[in-house]
């Protein structure tokens, strides 16, 4: 069953689009949604969440209809974000005033204890918390309405290693309960190398690929090799390929082909998700 | 729905002072000079704790919080007009007892015997403008949302001199003798409603 099913969404501005994207997130599992920044990875987010209205296309989560059944959908997802829009000039005790009565589900206890666990006062306000510990008290927030659905966009940005690793604990801790899922929109693939099952690269407003981590980095290869075993049509085998003055340095998208191609001449790395990322965002040939 | 007035008085409670204080200020500034100080503080309490409320909000980009929340945008429209009336019956209902106060405590500021039309003129007007209001409130962004709570202060002050012809108008008239009075009130109410439908309208179509 899929926690997020996306259908044919498309959202157009004057110099940028979503264009026809089609996405499903499994339920049970962590997905990794990645991209450069201003991809549309946070306009696809927000059309999920409600916040976008698209031009086209459906949004299911939890087997209900975006919009229609808006409110149903909010009492079962947690939305941690790097923007954390609440009252600045309020406490983190009258934040969960404020917000607790609007969950059929909310549990104190849990409350309590992640923010203990987070070493937040209650008594801070929502103004003197770093922007890491904000993304903590979202966290809090989000946990302790038992969602099902944790819905991240840029979670990681602002955190420091240490919380950052926590949150990631934090993370696979939630998903002992096989119902609940979990899609992570970041741009810090090394957060998802670790826990993430399975990835959605967004470029350029486009779905690139939407498969399980390591299908993704068993299909993909890093090729590095001498520039004289590159023609026009070997260049073409690549998503894209950085050249310097003493060789070249490639990703290809068909790691059997490439072997099949180079042999012994060229060595042939496991990329890693920035790697994918990064060719994949840049394309072409790339002079360095 | 209480979720959401709740949400609102919360997030004013370290500014319900400035309420208080809105209303000493008008009540200072009005009741000693102007015969029509009674809806005057009525109206500007009113739609200046209103003002406060969405400028509180708009700081906090109380949009994008509220549309996290398992609330439809229908109910988070519908909450700040509720609002609106309260704080219209607070701002206009306090002015009413200030200057029954007054009337009793300093005779010579000679304030006229006060009418049911003292209460009703007050209400219609601020609901007339948060009508007109809070659909910009909902559709603007941020910077807009900024300007308009600026042309609508100037409005307002601008708005002294005319109401206060206006609401002497009405009370040399008489109230029950005249339809035309009750109609108006009517129509305000109807605006009002009219406008919450398309406010909801307006904002649930906004990209946030």
């Amino acid at each position: 069953m899929n926690a997020i099913e996306l259908r044919n969404l498309t959202k157009t501005y004057p110099q940028f689009t979503v264009d026809n994207v089609s996405l499903d997130i499994k339920q049970g599992y962590i997905t990794g949604l990645i991209g450069p920044n201003g991809v549309g990875k946070s306009t696809l987010i927000k059309m999920m969440l409600g916040m976008i209205r698209p031009d086209s296309g459906s949004v299911n989560i939890l087997g209900c209809d975006m919009p229609k059944q808006e409110v149903d959908i909010k009492q079962r997802i947690g939305i941690v974000s790097d923007d954390c829009f609440y009252y600045e000039h309020l406490s983190i005790r009258d934040t969960k005033k404020m917000i607790a009565p609007f969950y059929k589900k909310w549990n104190e206890k849990k409350f309590s204890s992640y923010l203990e666990q987070f070493e937040l006062s209650p008594k801070k306000k929502i103004e003197e918390l770093s922007k890491g510990m904000k993304v903590k008290f979202s966290l809090a927030v989000a946990l302790s309405h038992e969602a099902e659905l944790l819905i991240m966009d840029e979670p990681t940005s602002g955190l420091d290693p240490v919380f950052r690793r926590e949150l990631l604990d934090l993370l696979a801790d939630m998903m002992q309960d096989e119902r609940n899922s979990i899609i992570f929109s970041t741009h810090i693939t090394t957060d998802l190398d670790r826990i993430a099952d399975y990835i959605a690269f967004i470029n350029r407003g486009k779905l690139v690929f939407s498969e399980a981590k390591d299908e993704v980095l068993e299909r993909f290869a890093i090729v590095k090799g001498d520039s004289q075993l590159l023609d026009s049509d070997i260049r073409t085998k690549f998503v894209g390929i950085r050249e310097t003055a003493v060789g070249f340095e490639g990703l290809v998208d068909n790691r059997q082909e490439a072997e099949r191609l180079f042999g012994n001449y060229a060595i042939l790395d496991k990329p890693s998700l920035e790697d994918i990322m990064y060719f994949t965002a840049k394309g072409g040939r790339i002079h360095a | 729905m209480l979720n959401l007035l709740r949400k609102d008085f919360i997030a004013l409670k370290s500014s319900l002072g400035l309420i208080i204080i809105y209303l000493a200020v008008f009540s200072i500034a009005f009741i000693p000079k102007q015969s029509s100080s009674i809806h005057l503080v009525g109206i500007y309490t009113a739609f200046a704790s209103l003002s406060l409320v969405t400028m509180i909000d708009i700081k906090n980009h109380n949009h994008n919080f509220l549309v996290t929340l398992p609330i439809s945008r229908k109910h988070i429209v519908q909450a700040k007009y509720i609002t609106a009336i309260i704080f219209t019956l607070f701002g206009v209902l306090a002015s009413y007892g200030i200057h029954s106060l007054v009337k009793v405590a300093v005779p010579e500021l000679n304030k006229p015997d006060l009418t049911v039309m003292d209460i009703l003129g007050p209400i219609g007007i601020v609901l007339a403008l948060a009508s007109i209001y809070l659909p910009l409130f909902y559709t603007l962004n941020k910077k807009g949302t900024g300007i308009i709570n600026a042309v609508f202060f100037i409005i307002i002050l601008a708005l002294a001199q005319p109401t206060a012809i206006f609401m002497n108008m009405i009370n040399e008239n008489g109230f029950s003798s005249n339809l035309t009075l009750f109609l108006i009130l009517i129509g305000i109410l109807l605006f009002f409603i009219a406008s919450c439908y398309l406010t909801i309208k307006l904002f649930t179509r906004k990209d946030l």
